[in-house]
């Protein structure tokens, strides 16, 4: 995990989270469509996750900070509220194409123990459900291919681990048969 | 090297082999021998395998009733013998699993290979084949259901009890298991660090007194 030039991590930084301007940046307005403006104190605008760390994080001591992180819609209350209720419904994907590894950036940043409980949880119940699917294909139909439709890019990597272990075993059986 | 017991129907003299020389071979006596060779005498027809007894439909079935009833784990493991004298020491996969005198009520680590290449080769040496057919496929089927659903009991640090699975199933599950296990540890990242940091704080309290102790004698 952490290569330069690992695609996914790549991706995850590139996700949008909620940013509100502490100070007043001349000539910054264009972020905010606002284009030769200046950026007003306070404005809330939508940064990938890389410009708003750095622009959260690296202060210099004594200052305050240029911008202040919010949590990400696809981590809000609301969102971890119905993953405590039922995992298997939310549709992941249309949150965060890289939901797990938004969320354990965030939680470098934030320190939210209850985010942690919650996201294992919904990750290992999720999983054993992926496996099911991964090794009983019940077609591309109905509540199924809702479910499969909503996984996160590590959790298709995970169907498709499985997946192929189960394809491999079914061919090796085969070869057998011969 | 899995050894199987044969039934010889021609005699042969001992041949001697890389991983030592085998017994010569009496009809009607029977005799240990490595599986390629005892496929390739039984394609010859020049000898019989002697299934192992586990792979007899009425110790299958019992296996089946330990795992149905055993929820949360396998059936257990062949036995271990009693501890070798001399520097020989064996265990599971070494030990001899699937010969005619292995024990009866317990699947072998390699119980799924040997199982599918007896029933392709030798079918017709094994009592009931269908049967056997179908108690495997039972097996299998229910013991990867516990390997997949035991990834909900998983931590970031811990494992599922494996004990009793063969090779074959850990092999199927290894990519699935290892991404979860990855996965979750991603997510577990900066507990993990808040906790490492914290043993350090408190590291750090405990030796305190120690280090003024040791500016007081300096």
């Amino acid at each position: 995990m952490g290569s330069y030039y690992d695609i996914d991590a790549i991706l995850t930084d590139a996700q949008k989270v909620p940013c509100t301007f502490e100070l007043e940046v001349p000539g910054l307005g264009y972020l905010d469509g606002n284009s030769g403006g200046d950026m007003k104190k306070g404005t809330r605008v939508e940064l990938p996750l890389w410009l708003g760390e750095m622009l959260a994080v690296s202060r210099q001591l004594g200052t305050s900070p240029l911008v202040t992180l919010d949590l990400p819609t696809a981590l809000s209350p609301r969102v971890i509220n119905a993953l405590k209720a039922d995992p298997r419904t939310v549709d992941l994907r249309s949150l965060a194409p890289h939901f797990y590894d938004l969320g354990a950036r965030i939680l470098e940043l934030f320190e939210e123990e209850e985010m942690v409980e919650v996201l294992s949880e919904t990750f290992k119940k999720r999983a054993a459900e992926i496996a099911d699917h991964a090794h009983n294909p019940r077609g591309a139909l109905g509540e199924s291919a809702d479910f499969l439709r909503g996984l996160d890019e590590t959790e298709r990597q995970l169907f498709r681990a499985a997946h192929d272990s189960a394809k491999s075993m079914k061919s090796w059986m085969g070869e057998m048969k011969k | 090297m899995e050894m199987v017991t044969v039934v010889p129907r021609q005699r042969l003299e001992g041949l001697e082999l890389l991983g030592g020389p085998t017994v010569p071979l009496h009809p009607p006596h029977r005799a240990s021998l490595p599986l390629w060779l005892a496929l390739l005498l039984k394609r010859q027809r020049r000898a019989n395998i002697l299934p192992p007894p586990w792979f007899h439909p009425t110790a299958l079935t019992s296996i089946l009733d330990i795992e149905r009833n055993k929820t949360d784990q396998f059936s257990p493991p062949p036995p271990l013998p009693p501890p070798a004298t001399g520097e020989a020491t064996t265990s599971p996969p070494f030990l001899l699993s699937s010969t005619a005198d292995a024990p009866d009520g317990a699947l072998p680590y390699h119980w799924l290979e040997l199982g599918e290449i007896l029933l392709d080769a030798a079918p017709d040496d094994v009592v009931d084949p269908d049967t056997v057919r179908r108690l495997m496929r039972d097996l299998r089927e229910i013991r990867m259901a516990k390997i997949r659903a035991g990834v909900v009991v998983l931590d970031g640090s811990g494992m599922v009890g494996l004990k009793g699975v063969g090779g074959m199933e850990v092999g199927e599950g290894r990519a699935f298991i290892s991404g979860v296990v990855d996965g979750l540890r991603k997510i577990g990242t900066s507990r993990e660090q808040a906790l490492r940091e914290r043993e350090v704080e408190e590291g750090d309290d405990a030796y305190d007194p120690v280090e003024n102790g040791d500016e007081m004698d300096l």
